[in-house]
């Protein structure tokens, strides 16, 4: 069985109240057989429910129904179950009905019957009350819990996130809040469709590749130091001994491993301020141009402060500002930078020179006059100096990338070699 | 799971297609009693023992020393089923007579019918709820008494035909001498065909049998069920 526990929330539909989370639940008259005259709510990712049908997420949660394996559990029987658990349950819906009562009045087996009471449960079809209480939140996790548990252990382990919100795969970016462990789409996210009491700013923008590659547990670790033993450079092999990881996130990985720094780099600051631009690399990689919604992700600012510490403080800034802005496009800016200001430089320069040649003429017109002398001497310094400082900046963004390139073959290197 | 039932075959044979336990549960501790009766299937994994257990007891309030006694008495009988599940069944023409006298809250039922041990599509289960709709009954939670009881008698017979059947490969009777054992000793419970559907008696049954065969279904008021209650519990006593 596939699935992960959906979690307890108000439902968020597309035409009413898409971001306030705390919004009253629309309520939603249910199916036509119903002949009460009030109306029972059922929570949004649950509408495929009908008393005249079984849907594809029904088979897909309890499939012991629906295999033929066991005699007395066919489709027929479900229906039995499903149907008489939730006339139970609407007859009182202010009510919780509890597994025991129902199954005293069921016909079969008690384990079947607990399990489609649990799926029931979890998917707020009965025992749905939009009241917020945290001891409810406690309940119902420990139950979908454990339903999750015995049903789902197979696709915990995979890196792929399901939303909580609407069971579907996310795809580009999702949001998690550790505090609750749960994970939204962008959709279910922006509409709030989460768990009351939890609010939006709780979660954490989060790139699908990003927690893929962030996601790696120490036994995943030793399984790709042993993968690359045995497979050395056939990264495809390498990905399928790791489980769960692509060769993209296992190479990333790889070459972020905290490995021999003293192969490469004497310097040790610039090893830290290296260090540093590579774990920042990532996160920075991280932050896409789209939106931005939330706070950004608190781990990435973190990693950003040590940089303070840098020794020379105009490259610490330089180096601050290139990780910011991310490692292709801090080349491109210094390049530009440095393009621009050689432009401005020799302009200056001329200027200064032409300045200077007419200075010159002024003063030997004016029979040396020394402080302009000393003026034109001045500007000359001051336009070297200017010279001097983008060299040093080029030099160090340079010197940083070399860096990091050879960091990256020598990782390479000494591994081949080992 | 349609297996044929002989005295030599060494598959496993079940009475019914899906061999669910009938478990019965009677507990006291600290003063409080808990007694209730449900079917369960044997293949769902001992894991879910527990969680029963667990379930059952937050639903029903009771102190959490019921957990552990819960789960150790269905397990007991669990065990005791799948001791017997392996075993040889001596079933021939084996059709047995099924009472049902149980009292369920308000509600006495008093049946008695016949039961094709050899046809694996019989379903306590299916019995159990048409009964209960024929009937009219409406309380639910006659429905699952019924069919626990069938099964329990099932489950009884099952276990004593197991248990003649090894006494017959212990009895070194030879073989002839086996089945006339076999004929004779298997037929103490179930009804002989042969007698029953001579050629000169027909299927129909005779009035003067239908009241036995016909099921009550009683209504009892507070006090008769009070009153039943207290000879139950001096019986049981």
């Amino acid at each position: 069985m596939a699935a992960k526990s959906p979690v307890k929330e108000p439902p968020g539909t597309s035409a009413v109240n898409p971001t306030t989370p705390l919004a009253p639940p629309p309520v939603k008259p249910e199916l036509p057989s119903s002949s009460e005259p009030d109306v029972v709510n059922v929570p949004s990712y649950s509408r495929w429910f009908s008393f005249d049908s079984i849907s594809e997420c029904e088979v897909k949660f309890l499939p012991e129904f629906f295999d033929s394996r066991s005699p007395s559990k066919n489709p027929r029987v479900y229906r039995y179950y499903r149907d008489s658990i939730v006339k139970h349950y609407r007859e009182n819906p202010s009510r919780k009905i509890t597994f025991t009562d129902v199954r005293r009045t069921l016909v079969g087996d008690v384990g079947s019957i607990r399990r489609v009471f649990d799926f029931l449960e979890t998917w707020g079809l009965i025992n749905y009350f939009a009241s917020v209480k945290t001891l409810k939140w406690e309940d119902k996790e420990t139950k979908s819990s454990a339903a999750s548990a015995e049903s789902s252990s197979a696709l915990k382990e995979t890196s792929k996130r399901l939303c909580n919100g609407c069971k579907t795969l996310c795809t580009i970016a999702c949001f998690a809040c550790d505090k609750y462990d749960l994970t939204l789409c962008a959709r279910c996210y922006v509409r709030g469709n989460h768990r009351v009491g939890v609010s939006s700013s709780d979660f954490r923008r989060v790139e699908i590749s990003e927690e893929a590659r962030s996601d790696w547990t120490e036994k995943e670790t030793l399984q790709l130091l042993e993968a690359i033993m045995h497979f050395g450079d056939d990264w495809r092999k390498v990905a399928q001994h790791v489980s769960g990881k692509s060769e993209k996130d296992c190479i990333t990985h790889f070459i972020k491993l905290p490995f021999g720094q003293e192969f490469i780099c004497k310097e040790s600051d610039s090893e830290d301020v290296d260090n540093k631009f590579f774990s920042i690399n990532n996160p920075s990689d991280a932050v896409s141009e789209s939106e931005n919604v939330g706070a950004t992700s608190p781990s990435k600012r973190m990693r950003l402060t040590p940089l303070a510490d840098a020794s020379n403080p105009i490259m610490a800034q330089a180096a601050f500002l290139s990780a910011l802005a991310g490692v292709e496009i801090a080349e491109v800016a210094a390049r530009a930078a440095v393009t621009t200001l050689s432009d401005v430089d020799d302009r200056a320069s001329k200027g200064s020179l032409m300045r200077n040649t007419r200075q010159q003429e002024a003063g030997v017109a004016s029979n040396g006059d020394a402080t302009q002398n000393a003026l034109a001497r001045a500007s000359v310094d001051a336009s070297s100096l200017i010279e001097k400082e983008e060299l040093d900046v080029e030099k160090a963004i340079s010197g940083i990338v070399e860096v990091q390139v050879r960091k990256i073959l020598g990782h390479f290197f000494c591994h081949i070699q080992l | 799971m349609k297996l044929p039932a002989t005295s030599s075959s060494k598959a496993p044979v079940k009475p019914t297609a899906d061999n669910l336990v009938p478990i019965r549960l009677d507990i006291e501790t600290e003063g409080q009693r808990y007694k209730d009766a449900f079917t369960w299937n044997p293949s769902d994994p001992d894991s879910e023992v527990v969680v029963f257990a667990k379930r059952t007891v937050r639903d029903l309030k009771l102190p959490p020393q019921f957990i552990t006694q819960i789960a150790q008495s269905i397990q007991t009988q669990l065990t005791e089923f799948r001791s017997y599940e392996g075993q040889d069944m001596y079933t021939a023409e084996k059709i047995v007579p099924i009472k049902l006298d149980l009292r369920v809250n308000h509600t006495l039922i008093k049946d008695h019918f016949l039961w094709d041990l050899n046809n694996y599509e019989s379903d306590p289960e299916e019995f159990a709820r048409t009964f209960c709709n024929d009937m009219g009954i409406e309380d639910p939670e006659v429905g699952p008494a019924v069919a626990f009881a069938i099964r329990e008698q099932l489950y009884e017979i099952a276990i004593q035909s197991v248990a003649s059947a090894r006494e017959i490969k212990i009895s070194k009777k030879g073989r002839r001498g086996a089945e006339h054992a076999i004929s004779s000793k298997g037929g103490g419970n179930a009804l002989d065909l042969m007698k029953l559907f001579r050629y000169n008696s027909s299927v129909v049954r005779k009035r003067k049998e239908w009241y036995v065969y016909e099921p009550i279904v009683d209504i009892l008021s507070n006090e008769e069920v009070d009153a039943l209650e207290a000879r139950e519990d001096r019986n049981t006593r």
